[in-house]
């Protein structure tokens, strides 16, 4: 049987299972790319072309990372806990196949929210934003990789575990990653941290592509992201493959 | 043969008695195989190592001739299953979900269509044929996720506990349409606690318990080892207290208002007058005595502990 036509039909079907939650989805990215675009100014009120650079760039990452990082995870332990995934474990179908399909769907439920988010940023700021063609390799890439390490983090870890990681990794990735502000404003430690991190390297392939003129697009980032894309990914095919 | 397991053992926990301790038993296509164990006898564990989800701690298990343990994807490719567990399917209609199934199992989408069809009539699933998952009753679910399984189905087709919450009326079509699985060449192993049910719909069956095959055998030949008893079922009157055990009994279960005795064959007439006598003082609404069933034959083996369970069962199927 083919992988093309399993994958469309995976698709369908998980499209069909989170229907009611699709919509819903991509007005909760929407809102939430949108709070922060307009909501940090409110804390912030003088802000020079940097930082209004940052959070209109910053925003569309924030939104992308947390649903891979976030929800990807709470919602595969769910399925895990009630049998689902071991019930697609027992069809014929590969599990390459099984994980793209489902990150497609994640990717229909993150993107229209970013494209909101930087249509906002640059009517609030008059942004004259050069946005790169290179953008769709680009969520591609942050979507892909934080999908990948939601799955990783909800195939290897028991599922209460993963979904109170999660949670304190909204506040992490919020607050203390370099997404909204220059990564020399953390402590060394941190910044070290996140060197290693895939957080700050998607920041910076979203930056480098959402406002190339102001950031530049470094190989470093991409390479960074494309190994815990390649290493998550592989990790979660494993694991739906593994026979305890 | 088209499923062979030889000699599996399956340990969860060293420190624990092993799931599968030494289960070996074969189905040949076009049979329709149960195996039949209370809850916890290791049923489950042995149908996940068969499709590949767990892997046995040593023995052997063969689909069609080929080392299932060593290619795990070509088992996928001949089993179908229906598992224990409820296949959620919230947001897709019955049909939806049996189609997409019947693709990715790699039916040709027109005869997927017509095979889904034919399957929702069969089993009379027409009024809720286009609701949502969500909403449809646990019965319901669980005759769509046989539909799922049935569809395009596998060469070995695997059905764990197929009529949990299935009303009565549908109960019975559901097992012709599990015989039309098995005539039409697949092998059905089938997963169940109800021994009532079983020794009407099983060709050969296998008795688990505490991970090891207790027994084996057509119905018949089970039932062999009570064929000389008699089996005496008193139907309590309301209120009324459970009468001390006969002398000339066997064996002697009292559930709520249920009482059933083995007795031997031979001592027939005097059963029949101490159950009469208990009716004629209005302590028994009614009895009968029949020759012994494969139920009786399971609880001489496994013992009483599941008894409540298969009268449960039993209630139900009567009530048909």
């Amino acid at each position: 049987m083919s992988a093309l036509r399993s994958y469309r039909l995976l698709v369908t079907w998980q499209a069909r299972r989170m229907k009611m939650f699709l919509p819903l989805g991509i007005v909760v990215q929407a809102l939430f790319s949108f709070g922060i675009v307009a909501g940090y100014p409110l804390l912030f009120p003088a802000m020079d072309r940097t930082t209004i650079l940052y959070l209109a760039s910053g925003g569309p990452a924030v939104s992308l990372i947390t649903v891979g990082l976030v929800a990807v995870p709470q919602l595969v332990s769910q399925a895990r806990t009630e049998g689902t995934l071991d019930y697609m474990r027992t069809l014929p179908i590969l599990r390459v196949v099984y994980l793209l399909a489902d990150m497609t769907v994640w990717l229909v439920v993150v993107v229209p929210g970013v494209a909101f988010a930087v249509v906002v940023a640059a009517i609030r700021f008059g942004l004259d934003l050069h946005v790169s063609p290179l953008v769709v390799p680009a969520v591609l890439l942050v979507v892909l990789t934080a999908t990948s390490v939601g799955y990783a983090m909800a195939s290897l870890l028991p599922p209460l575990v993963a979904q109170m990681a999660s949670q304190i990794l909204v506040v992490f990735i919020l607050m203390f990653s370099p997404l909204n502000f220059p990564a020399d404003r953390l402590p060394d430690w941190l910044a070290a941290i996140h060197r290693v991190l895939p957080i700050q390297a998607m920041g910076e392939v979203m930056r480098g592509t959402l406002a190339p003129d102001a950031f530049p697009l470094t190989l470093g980032a991409v390479a960074l992201l494309a190994a815990w894309c390649v290493a998550t990914f592989a990790a979660s095919s494993l694991v739906l493959t593994r026979r305890a | 043969m088209l499923l062979e397991v030889r000699e599996v053992t399956k340990r969860y926990d060293r420190r624990a008695a092993p799931a599968n301790d030494g289960i070996s038993l074969s189905v040949e296509a076009g049979q329709v195989y149960g195996l039949l164990g209370h809850n916890g006898a290791g049923k489950t564990t042995l149908v996940n190592q068969i499709v590949g989800l767990r892997k046995p701690d040593s023995g052997a298990i063969h689909i069609d001739g080929h080392d299932a343990v060593a290619s795990p994807g070509f088992a996928r490719r001949m089993c179908s299953i229906q598992p224990q567990a409820q296949v959620p399917i919230n947001g897709l209609s019955p049909r939806q979900a049996i189609e997409t199934l019947g693709g990715l199992r790699g039916g040709e989408s027109a005869s997927v269509r017509r095979r889904t069809a034919e399957l929702l009539g069969a089993l009379e699933l027409g009024e809720w044929s286009e609701m949502d998952g969500a909403r449809l009753s646990g019965g319901v679910k669980r005759l769509v996720s046989f539909c799922m399984a049935a569809v395009v189905p596998g060469r070995l087709v695997i059905l764990d506990e197929p009529t949990n919450d299935v009303d009565p009326v549908r109960r019975r079509v559901l097992w012709a349409q599990v015989r039309a699985l098995a005539d039409d060449g697949s092998a059905v192993l089938l997963v169940t606690h109800n021994v009532i049910e079983a020794e009407r719909s099983v060709d050969r069956l296998a008795i688990l318990e505490h991970g090891r095959v207790l027994t084996e055998g057509t119905p018949a030949d089970l039932k062999a080892g009570v064929a000389d008893d008699l089996r005496l079922e008193l139907v309590l009157e309301p209120g009324a207290e459970a009468p001390e055990p006969p002398l000339f009994g066997s064996s002697f279960v009292a559930t709520a208002n249920r009482v059933v005795a083995t007795v031997p064959a031979a001592l027939g007439g005097e059963a029949a007058m101490w159950a009469q006598n208990l009716r004629r003082n209005g302590r028994v609404e009614e009895y009968s005595l029949a020759p012994a069933t494969l139920e009786d034959a399971y609880v001489a083996l496994v013992g009483a502990a599941t008894q409540t369970d298969i009268s449960e069962e039993e209630t139900n199927v009567r009530a048909a």
